[in-house]
Formats: structure tokens, sequence, C-alpha cells
């Protein structure tokens, strides 16, 4: 019996083949209705878009910051306000108490893990206001990092010898998110250093320098490091390298100084021919 | 008439009266561009040539110097309908002028779909072919513009079906030597078009020997009756004789670069494109630079672009056609033709598989392997058809046409969804644009998504703003302009620092273009975009001022 019923189901005969690839495709083609139908409404509409930016222009406060998940909802710069800044990823929220995420939670795809990063550094989380397809929920950090200062803030009082290069704050791409850095650039053949001599000040617990290549890595090598000066003294030093592509800091543990006003110094130093740009931030935390 | 030359000239006259009515939208491409313009230098050499034969020569290095990576023949045939529909008619613009070439050639593979479909699997296989090809968003997005890619595939399956009925028994007015001939003159026009074509005849030519392979099967089977020769026993199609003998020639009687210095510029072409420049490409949120790439990128993309239903009749077209191959080679399947069946195999396989190889550049989604989208095709119209018969053979049409229909519904769905960014478009397997922008595949290429942008720009820029058009080239901006689609007044900028107006286009490999724009505009807030399921593919900065 068992035998005569394997033998009428194996080899498969013709038909039940025929059956698999109609199930098959009649399954796909009613999911792929099902998805199409489906889209509009799990993707926020203008009046969505409009509504999260009443909100936003109406509670963001300095200090405020957004955050997109998922990361592509970029249409998010065209609805905001201008003065509020977008966070490109989790990693660095220097200078910012309170987050507003804006996630699009039926999205396709998912809302990716920016949120449950967010939280794990928050210490309360409102209720999220949902407006639409789109869902916006404040979060306070925990722990902000506010600066005292950073170097891209204060390069206009600085005093530069620019060695030949170009100094200038910018927004370059650094591992592929927008980063805010003092950019030197050696046009020509490079004559030396670039140093910045920033107004003696505080330097707060703990310096944070970063230094990285930007612009077309097709152009060629070269490699450049920036080295922390404090009161003349190298205390930190960040190199940029053509196949390292960090935003980590280097940093200096500045609570065994006295509290006092300190002469800082940054200089990048390319080595050899450089044609990219050098992106640099220091930042001082209180 | 015939029922399969009535099915294939209507799906014909459909893809042609689609494609050109669906085309103004879409927006011109960074090689489109080049092309558009070579098409008009290219369509002044021949008058000069008929008035001055003795000129030709020194007028063929001039005027068809633009553009000499690709070979002459499609930009012949775009220049000739550039020239008929814009020039002599006044009916199109340029751009849509040269298109109409392009657009003749995609309602060409949909008769030839048709017609093979029709061969294979009866009226239901003519029917069910082109739709399963055309369905798909990228292969649709191809039929519009004047590039090169869609009219590649079209001629390389030109070139195969003729070399199919060269070497099967002779049916129809065309004999079998005269499909022979027929190959060898498309394989030259395929030549005349992009180099890829090259590999057909080897192609062919591993069908031919993979099929002599018979097993337990006693008969030839119906395709080796055709214009065969016998050398010391062994047989061989004469189609890969005419194709070796006139491949070359239409080549190069397509192709005026090459009436100096042929053999030079030969070498020339092919270095160029055997020293490519691997172009950066998303591929799961990294970006593909150097070789080796991942193997599976084709397959993957593959599985991801083609609408699901459809992918799914595709598959089951391969695995039917194996089967078929085994039952035939253990003498179970007399009536099966293992030469086409190879044929069909390897055409669909093969394109696939060689861009797989990790040395092969990665960039450009499908169209580097569209060639063996129709063979999927085919393969695919032939399971559903024969789906239907087993299931209900007293009334397989309904079968096939309720199989068809849920397979149909969601792809024309998707076509007309990501109409006109056919390159941003991805299934619902991925799901769809937002799917696949989480994943961090390639959002997409060339710059044609400008288009979408174009009358806000028109309604909104400053005059004489200068614009930053990034990857759409300064050629496209002025053809744009020539046409009547971009104010004439609007300049073009070279890069953000002397620009008042930046259109981004979302390359991932790009970025940093886009946030030197925020440091040179002194905005990170775009005035305008254009998005695909809320995914942004082009987002405009200005200058305060410049954007009333």
């Amino acid at each position: 019996m068992r035998l005569r019923t394997r033998g009428s189901l194996w080899p498969p005969r013709d038909v039940a083949w025929a059956a698999l690839l109609a199930i098959a495709v009649a399954a796909a083609g009613i999911h792929g209705l099902w998805f199409q139908a489906a889209l509009p409404g799990r993707l926020p509409s203008p009046t969505d878009w409009k509504a999260a930016a009443s909100v936003l222009s109406r509670e963001a406060r300095p200090g405020d910051a957004v955050m997109l998940a998922p990361a592509w909802a970029e249409r998010a710069r065209e609805a905001f306000p201008g003065r509020l800044p977008f966070l490109p990823d989790i990693e660095d929220l220097t200078g910012i108490r309170r987050v507003w995420l804006l996630s699009l939670p039926d999205a396709p795809g998912g809302v990716g893990r920016f949120p449950a990063q967010l939280a794990a550094r928050s210490a309360s989380i409102e209720r999220p206001l949902r407006l639409g397809e789109l869902e916006l929920t404040r979060h306070d950090l925990a722990a902000p990092a506010l600066p005292l200062w950073s170097l891209t803030d204060r390069l206009a009082e600085s005093e530069v010898d620019a060695g030949g290069a170009t100094v200038a704050r910018e927004v370059r791409e650094v591992a592929f998110l927008p980063r805010t850095c003092v950019l030197a650039r050696w046009p020509g053949p490079v004559s030396g250093p670039a140093v910045i001599r920033l107004p003696p000040g505080p330097v707060g617990s703990s310096l944070r320098l970063r230094a990285v290549l930007v612009g077309d890595t097709s152009t060629g090598g070269g490699s450049a490091s920036a080295r922390l000066r404090v009161d003349g003294l190298e205390v930190a030093r960040a190199d940029a390298a053509p196949g390292r592509v960090s935003w980590a800091p280097s940093t200096f543990d500045a609570t065994r100084l006295p509290p006092a006003a300190r002469e800082v110094t940054v200089e990048i130093v390319p080595d050899g021919i450089l044609s990219r740009g050098v992106c640099v931030e220091l930042v001082a935390l209180p | 008439m015939r029922p399969a030359r009535a099915i294939a000239l209507s799906w014909g006259l459909l893809v042609l009266v689609a494609a050109a009515v669906t085309s103004p939208a879409v927006g011109i491409s960074r090689d489109e561009g080049v092309y558009v313009e070579a098409a008009g230098s290219y369509a002044r050499f021949w008058p000069e040539a008929l008035r001055n034969p003795a000129g030709a020569l020194a007028a063929a290095d001039r005027f068809y110097g633009p553009n000499h990576e690709h070979p002459g023949f499609a930009k012949g045939l775009f220049a000739v309908t550039r020239t008929v529909l814009s020039r002599a008619l006044g009916l199109t613009g340029e751009v849509q002028g040269a298109r109409a070439g392009a657009w003749l050639l995609a309602a060409f593979l949909a008769m030839l779909l048709a017609l093979w479909g029709f061969e294979l699997a009866g009226p239901w296989g003519g029917g069910l072919a082109p739709a399963l090809f055309f369905l798909v968003p990228r292969n649709a997005w191809h039929a519009h513009p004047a590039a090169l890619d869609l009219p590649v595939t079209s001629l390389m399956l030109a070139t195969t079906y003729a070399f199919w009925r060269s070497t099967s028994a002779s049916r129809g007015r065309l004999s079998t030597a005269g499909w022979a001939v027929a190959s060898g003159l498309l394989l030259g026009a395929a030549l005349g078009t992009k180099h890829n074509a090259f590999f057909l005849p080897p192609l062919l030519f591993a069908a031919w020997l993979l099929g002599s392979f018979r097993g337990r099967q006693e008969s030839h089977g119906p395709a080796s009756e055709g214009a065969i020769g016998t050398v010391r026993g062994h047989r061989f199609p004469w189609a890969l004789v005419a194709m070796a003998l006139l491949g070359p020639a239409v080549l190069v009687a397509t192709w005026p670069w090459l009436w100096h210095h042929t053999v030079p510029r030969i070498q020339a072409w092919l270095g160029f494109h055997l020293r490519h420049e691997n172009y950066p490409w998303m591929y799961f949120g990294s970006l593909m630079r150097e070789p080796p790439f991942p193997i599976s990128y084709p397959f993957v993309v593959t599985a991801l672009t083609v609408p699901a239903a459809i992918l799914v009749a595709m598959l089951g077209g391969v695995v039917q056609s194996v089967a078929r191959i085994v039952a035939a080679v253990r003498g179970r399947a007399p009536q099966v033709s293992i030469p086409t069946e190879w044929l069909l195999l390897l055409s669909a396989l093969f394109p696939i598989a060689l861009v797989a190889w990790p040395t092969v550049p990665h960039f450009g989604g499908v169209k580097h392997w569209m060639p063996a989208m129709p063979f999927l095709a085919l393969l695919g119209a032939r399971a559903l058809v024969r789906t239907g018969r087993l299931l209900w053979p007293r009334r397989p049409g309904a079968v096939i046409g309720a199989l068809a229909a849920l397979a149909f519904a969601p792809a024309a769905w998707q076509v007309a969804h990501a109409h006109p960014f056919g390159t941003a478009a991805w299934n619902e397997l991925a799901g769809g644009a937002a799917g696949a922008a989480t994943m961090g595949m390639q959002r997409q290429f060339w710059g044609d998504s400008t288009v979408a942008v174009l009358p806000a720009l028109n309604v909104h820029a400053a005059p004489r703003s200068r614009i930053w058009f990034q990857e759409t080239p300064a050629l496209a901006a002025r053809q744009y302009q020539r046409d009547g689609r971009l104010r004439g007044d609007l300049l073009v900028a070279a890069g953000p620092e002397d620009a008042d107006i930046s259109i981004w286009q979302y390359h991932q490999e790009f970025r940093d273009r886009e946030f030197r724009t925020w440091t040179e505009l002194r905005t990170a807030r775009p005035v305008a975009g254009a998005y695909l399921d809320e995914v942004p593919l082009v987002q405009v900065y200005a200058r305060p001022g410049f954007w009333r």
C-alpha cells in the first residue's frame, strides 16, 4: 500500500508540477496586487508632512534635532523648517538635548535601527504622535553632550597659518554622511602644514579630535594627520589615510589640567602630495 | 492574415504607440544625451557622402567623430528617425525624433517575441511572451530612450531567431539558407549596435554543440534539419559561417568611422571596453568600486526587479526547459527538440552568468544582462501555456488567461507606478523603491529623473540662473532647451561653486556633491524634489533669491 502510494506521488507527474507553478504564479500575483494596492496607505501624504512640519515649527526649540527612520525619508528636509538640524546617525549627538524621531512606521523595509538605538540613549520618550503615516516621537537625551566650543564655530576668530592650503568651514561626506568640519585643501604643491590657533580659553574635561580625507577617492593617494596641541604640547593626534573612513574621535582627557585659559592649536600636516581635502573637527566638552 | 502575424503586428503596434505616448515623460539619461548628439552628427554624413562620394572618407571622420565608444548602426537609425520626424516633418523635437528609432526596435522585439512565442506554444504563447518582457518595469523603461541596451537586445533576439529558423525544418517563404544569411546580417546589425553581441556566435555554437548530444533520443528532432553542412561527418550550421562573413561586414559598413584605419580603430574600440572603468555601484549598503564583485549581483537584482509573478513564470520556464532536455536525453520525449531547448536555455542564462563573473563591471542595473530577458519571457510563456493545458485540458484558455491576469495585473501596475523612473523600479519582494532604499540598493542612474523637476525650474528659477545639473550632462540640458522643455535663459554651471541652483540626483557614491551644495548655497533645505514612494530621487537647492 505504502509502496503504491509512494509510486503514485514520486516522481511527480507533469500535472503536479503544473499545479505547483500555477499556485506559485497565483500567489505571487495576488501578493503583488496587495502590495501595490496597499502601498499608498503605507506612505505619508503631503498633508501628513505638513502636519509634522507644523508640530515641529511650534514645539522645537534650540538644542533640538530631527532624526529620520528610515534614514532615506529625506523629503523631510523639504517639508520641515530650515532651522532644525537633521542628525545623520546616532553616533554623534554632540550639542543636542532633544531628538525628534520622525518615522514612517508602515513603510516597506521597516524603520531601521535608529529608533532602538535612540531609545537606549534617552532619559524619557514622549508618547508617539501619529500624523497619518508619519510618527513623531520626542526623545530627551539621558546625557546630552553640550560642547563648550567647537573648531568649526571658532574658526572665524582663530588665527590661521594656512601653509598654502585653503581652510574653510564646510559640510562634507564622511562614510556617506554629512559632517560639518574645517576643511584644509592644498590646491598646489604642499608648502607646509596648516596651523589653526584658537584664542586662549577653557578646554573643559575632554577634547575630541577627528580627521578624515574627503572628496573624490579616484584622485590619488596621500595622507595627513591632525595634531592637537595644548599650550604647545601635542596631546592628541588623528590620522587621515585613504583607506580609513571613520568619524571616531581621538580623545584627550583634560581633567588633569588645572582650570585655566589654554592655548589650543590644531596642526594639519599633509604627508606628501595630497589631492584630497582633510576634514578636521575638534570639540571641547565641559 | 495568419494568426501569428496578426498577434505579432498587434504587439508591435501596441509597443510602438505606448512608447511614443509615454516617452516625453522619460528624462534624458547621461548616455542618451551623447547618442542623440551623435545621431545629429551622423545624420549629416549620409547626404554629404551621397552628394560627394569622393569626399566620403574625409566626411566619415568629421561626422562620425562624436562618440566612437559605440558603433554606428542603432545611432544611425536614431539619425534617420530624427531627421525624418524632427527636421523633415517637424512632428517631434530632436530627442523624441531620435528615440523613435529605439521605439521601432522595441516594437520589433515585441513582434519577434510574439512570433517565436507562437511557434513554441501557439497563440497563447505569442500573446504572453511580449507581455512577460514589457511588463517588467525596467524593460519597459528601456523601450523609451535613444540608448543601446534595448536595441542590442532586440537585434540579438532577432539573430538568435534567424539562427534557429536556419537550423530548423523549412517552413514559410524564406528558405533555411535565407535564414542563415539573415542571421549573418542581423548579427552585423547587433554588432553595429553594441559590443556585447560579440558573445552571441560562441553562445549559439555552444548551444549547437550541446544540442548535438541526443542521448537515447532516436530522431534528430525538428531543429536540426535546416541549413546544416557536414565536414568529415561533423554537422555544422551554415548560419555561423554567414555570421562570420557578414557580421563584420555589416559592422564596418554601418559605422563609417571604421572606414579609415579599420583594424586599429576596432582594436581601440574593443580595448576601451576591455579596460572599462568600474563605476561605483550600491549593493546592500556597500559601494562596489573594484573587482572582485559579488557573483550574486545579477541574480539578486533580477529577483528584486522583475515583478514576482513574472519572475516565478520565468523560473518555471527555465525548470521546464531543463526537464525537457533531461526527458529527451533519456529517450522519454521524442517530440522535444534538444537543440532548441539548449538554445533557449543558454540564451536565457548566459548573459546573467556573464555579468556574474566577478571581474565584469557591475554597474548599470539590469541593462547589461537584458539580452537574457526575451528568452526568459519565451520560456515563461511556454510554461504558462503548458500549465493551462495540463491543468484543464478541455479549457486550457481559462487557466492560462487566469494565470496571465494574475501575473500581469500587478506587473502592469508596477510599470505605471514607476513611470517615468524606470531605473529606480524595484519589485514587491524588495518592497518597492522604499524597501530597496532601506536595503541600501542603487537608487537610480544616470540623471534622467531631472526631467521631473523641469516644470518647477521653469516656473521658479530666477532669470539667467546658473544651474548645476550634476548627473544630467550639459548636452542633455541643451537638448531640453532646444526641445522647449527647459527655459532658454537658464545657464549651465560646472559645479556648486558657480551655481545658483543645484539639481541633486541621489547617488550614494556622489553624496559629497550634495553636501558641497549645502556649503556653497548656504542651505540644506531643498526647494523642490521628485520622489518615488517617498524615496528622494531628485532634490533641488537654490541660493537665497534665486527661487521665486
